[in-house]
């Protein structure tokens, strides 16, 4: 990256994560970006480490683990950061947004004080100007300020969630980063979450990394997808190059097994098999095992990540990503 | 699951995480039950034979710890002491775990009208305190260690419905059992095969802290001169013998027992902790 | 004319002042499968709850192959009759089994109830295979086992009973993509072979279009729309279930008229 570029809202390189007790690392070389105002889509399964990865923007990995390669928010290196440089990041400029909003707030504390608490603590604001910004931001998540008075006992899961959102915003972040944030929430009410992302994006342009087990969710909200699967980036790219022309056999298989509207009947393709264990060593592909076109190779040596022709963003770790189209997981 | 079990004030503050104490504590109450079991066989004095031309004579090579005001030899007192001082808690908590189980979950499943007089009338005996309810049952009933172990196991009895209809509350509502019910199986059943194995460890770690509160209990009260027969062998009767061996400058046939008391009393407390700790980690 | 496997008329149920049912019918014909679709507060896991008999109806009647299900009552034959009548698979697999049971005692456990004195190993094989376990899976304790492989342990465990229908509630919303796949297969799989009635709660439209011939669209406790799953998610006819069809993420999808949509709603 040259100097006089702006550096990326967050830029993670080579990052491998060991965890005791496991025979291979649970993340193991993930490369991914997200540019400032850009909103990027983390896409797996359970288990993949896409959470993993990004809380690992936060500093936030778990105790024990062993960590390599880097990990820079606006071009500062988190892992090298001392607990106190950590705080100050996770106030000031990286912001998160959890699956459970009941999970994630105190029952018997108002709505208010849990906005105004995250800035006042830090002392980064007095208390009069951060009630007057946490009205602001509920009305700019489209709630009535005098929700800051109520208990999260009062308000329904969707509202929370919005709620979340506005303590997200409280410290102005340059990267938001959501784990499943609609996840327990019913389909209109995530069309509204989504739709009130997208607008304070444009609006506070704030780099977004939306992570979801969700294909089609990812598709429709995001300009670039990283598929994960066992730990590492299976494919990433233009997320409608992505979803048109899956260049990765395990993306076409998540994407031919889920039931759509418009699909015609029938059986769905379900994958075979099981994700593989953390528990054992992998030498080759890690869905090798699952994958129709998986040949001696695939076993052996874990494929590369390749560039699709013309398409110098999307790219594919698979030895046999020219065979996809037309085999029986293109659907 | 996050049960909290009842502890007393000045023993709640016991941490148990990665400390030596837990094995020391397991061993303490290893050796404790091993010398209740063996006492009849290693004990080398009769602890009734009374040798009053040797009173109140120092550790010996006879008497290692010494003898009473009485001329007992304290060794034996003690070994056999640990019998008595260990078989009336365990009735207590055998009573009280039984009854306890049985009414909190009925309570907690039956819900409505029982729950509503299960729960009042054991809150009732909670306010009641238990040493008081003992007192007047000995003093109605008379010498005996079977008075005294029923009054402290309904006093003992809250402890362990209160935990046991919180548990199976918790238990009940999740969808393992709705699912049964779904299967045609009873009540009793699911309650027996399903709910009681999954809340048992819990309970038990319970009544282990209550037996070390129980043992206590029965000492304060054979202290007092009541319960246990004037001439068996108890640690709180041995510290009440001891009083005037105290005065006349010889401690050790009341401090030992005094002593026993208080490390098994720690060590079935901090076991208990420790095991319903470790639950409560493996728990899912 | 045919009996249906699950018929419900007129069904009610309210908590407190609150309606969570507000008459509700609907037939599932032998072998059918019928779906009912709704967002959380719909009153669809009540509705399904009342079905199983863990939740009883204020007014209205749940009938069985044409006999109206008793509530309760009848001792142990009454208990074991109703189980036959219908079972449920639950949503979250990772609680719906007892963690200290391993699945073979699941299964026995069962078949010892409503089947004392048949050939229980054959049975039990033959259970594990239909929802695609080996019997290596037998011996094994729920945590040992995924969330797929916990569902189909519970699937087998409904099936041993033998029911007129089966109520999936949510039964696939909590694995994953891949694995929800092989599940919604297996019970297409089972459907065909056994002629069982399947009740299939779920906000998944996706889902229903799969599994299910009909479906009702529930909506604050009543039934907002009702037809052949084809012809509703085709056309259809009410507002809110438009709004829900439109609602599913896709390419070139609009969150933002999808809010004003459900605000004007």
């Amino acid at each position: 990256m040259t100097p006089t570029r702006t550096p990326h809202a967050l830029d993670v390189q080579g990052l491998r994560v060991t965890l005791p007790g496991t025979a291979r690392p649970v993340l193991d070389g993930v490369d991914l970006h997200v540019a400032a105002g850009e909103t990027v889509a983390l896409v797996g399964e359970s288990g993949s480490g896409k959470s993993l990865t990004s809380r690992g923007a936060l500093g936030l990995l778990p105790p024990g683990a062993t960590v390599a390669g880097r990990i820079r928010v606006r071009g500062h290196d988190v892992l090298a950061m001392k607990p106190e440089q950590l705080r100050a990041l996770r106030t000031d400029t990286v912001a998160m947004i959890f699956q459970d909003p009941r999970a994630a707030l105190n029952p018997m504390r108002r709505i208010g004080d849990f906005l105004v608490e995250s800035v006042t603590l830090t002392r980064t604001m007095n208390r009069a100007d951060a009630t007057a910004r946490a009205g602001e931001l509920l009305q700019a998540v489209g709630l009535d300020a005098s929700a800051l008075r109520a208990y999260p006992g009062q308000v329904s899961g969707g509202m929370l969630q919005r709620v979340m959102i506005a303590a997200a915003l409280m410290g102005d972040p340059e990267l938001l980063l959501a784990d499943e944030p609609t996840t327990a929430l019913d389909v209109t009410t995530q069309a509204e979450v989504v739709a009130l992302l997208a607008e304070l994006r444009a609006r506070f342009r704030t780099g977004l990394l939306f992570v979801t087990h969700d294909l089609d969710l990812a598709a429709a909200i995001s300009d670039r997808v990283y598929v994960m699967y066992a730990g590492r980036i299976a494919e990433s790219g233009p997320a409608e190059a992505l979803f048109a022309r899956p260049r990765h056999p395990y993306t076409a298989a998540l994407l031919a097994s889920t039931p759509r509207l418009e699909a015609p009947g029938g059986r769905l393709a379900a994958i075979g098999g099981h994700p593989p264990d953390l528990r054992r060593e992998l030498t080759g592909c890690p869905f090798a095992a699952r994958c129709p076109l998986a040949t001696e190779l695939c076993e052996r040596q874990a494929p590369e990540q390749r560039t699709a022709p013309g398409l110098p963003d999307h790219r594919a770790a698979c030895h046999h990503t020219d065979r996809l189209e037309g085999s029986p997981v293109d659907a | 699951m996050t049960a909290v079990l009842t502890r007393r004030p000045g023993l709640a503050r016991l941490r148990t995480a990665r400390s030596p104490l837990h094995p020391l504590c397991l061993g303490l109450v290893g050796l404790v039950t091993a010398a209740a079991l063996l006492a009849p066989w290693i004990v080398p004095h009769d602890p009734n034979a009374v040798d009053l031309g040797n009173a109140l004579a120092g550790p010996s090579a006879a008497h290692p710890l010494g003898v009473d005001a009485a001329g007992r030899d304290t060794l034996s007192r003690l070994l056999l002491g640990a019998r008595t001082s260990l078989l009336g808690p365990l009735g207590v908590v055998l009573f009280s775990t039984l009854a306890g189980l049985a009414i909190g979950m009925a309570a907690a499943w039956r819900g409505g009208w029982l729950d509503s007089v299960l729960s009042r009338s054991t809150e009732l005996v909670f306010a009641f305190p238990g040493m008081l309810l003992a007192i007047l049952v000995v003093s109605v009933h008379g010498e005996g260690l079977l008075a005294p172990v029923i009054a402290l196991s309904l006093a003992y009895l809250p402890y362990v419905s209160r935990l046991t209809r919180s548990l199976v509350l918790a238990e009940r509502a999740r969808p393992y059992v709705s699912a049964y019910r779904v299967q045609g199986h009873s009540a009793p059943q699911i309650c027996l095969r399903h709910v009681l194995p999954n809340i048992a460890p819990v309970v038990l770690a319970q009544s282990a802290i209550n037996f070390g509160y129980a043992l206590m209990d029965l000492a304060g009260l054979s202290f007092l001169g009541l319960g246990v027969p004037a001439l068996t062998p108890d640690w709180g009767r041995m510290v009440f013998d001891g009083q005037t061996a105290v005065q006349h400058g010889y401690p050790l046939s009341a401090v030992l027992p005094c002593v026993f008391i208080v490390l098994t009393v720690v060590a079935f407390n901090v076991v208990g902790e420790r095991w319903a700790d470790r639950v409560a980690r493996r728990d899912r | 004319m045919p009996d249906n496997a699950l018929e419900a008329v007129g069904l009610h149920r309210a908590f407190g002042s609150v309606p969570a049912v507000d008459d509700v019918s609907f037939v599932l014909p032998e072998g059918g499968s019928l779906g009912i679709v709704g967002e959380s507060g719909s009153g669809k896991t009540t509705t399904a709850r009342i079905v199983v008999g863990l939740e009883r109806a204020d007014a209205g009647e749940v009938r069985v192959r044409g006999r109206a299900r008793a509530t309760g009552g009848g001792g142990r034959a009454g208990r074991l009759a109703r189980a036959r009548e219908v079972q449920m698979v639950f949503q979250d697999p990772y609680l719906s089994l007892d963690p200290r049971t391993s699945v073979e005692q699941v299964l026995r456990e069962t078949l010892r109830l409503h089947f004392p004195g048949t050939d229980h190993d054959r049975r039990v094989r033959e259970l594990l295979d239909q929802v695609g376990l080996g019997t290596r899976a037998a011996d094994a304790r729920p945590r040992q086992l995924s969330g797929g492989q916990r569902q189909r342990v519970a699937i087998a465990r409904a099936l041993a009973v033998e029911p007129a229908v089966l109520v999936l509630d949510e039964a696939v919303a909590a694995l994953d993509v891949s694995v929800q796949a092989q599940i919604l297969n297996l019970l297409a799989d089972i459907r065909e072979q056994t002629r069982i009635g399947y009740l299939f709660i779920t906000h998944d439209l996706g889902v229903v279009r799969r599994v299910t011939d009909d479906v009702i669209v529930m909506r604050r406790g009543r039934v907002v729309e009702a037809g052949r799953t084809s012809e509703v998610l085709a056309a259809p006819g009410h507002p809110y279930t438009r709004l829900l069809l439109e609602s599913v993420p896709r390419p070139g999808w609009d969150p933002a008229a999808i809010a004003a949509a459900r605000r004007a709603l």
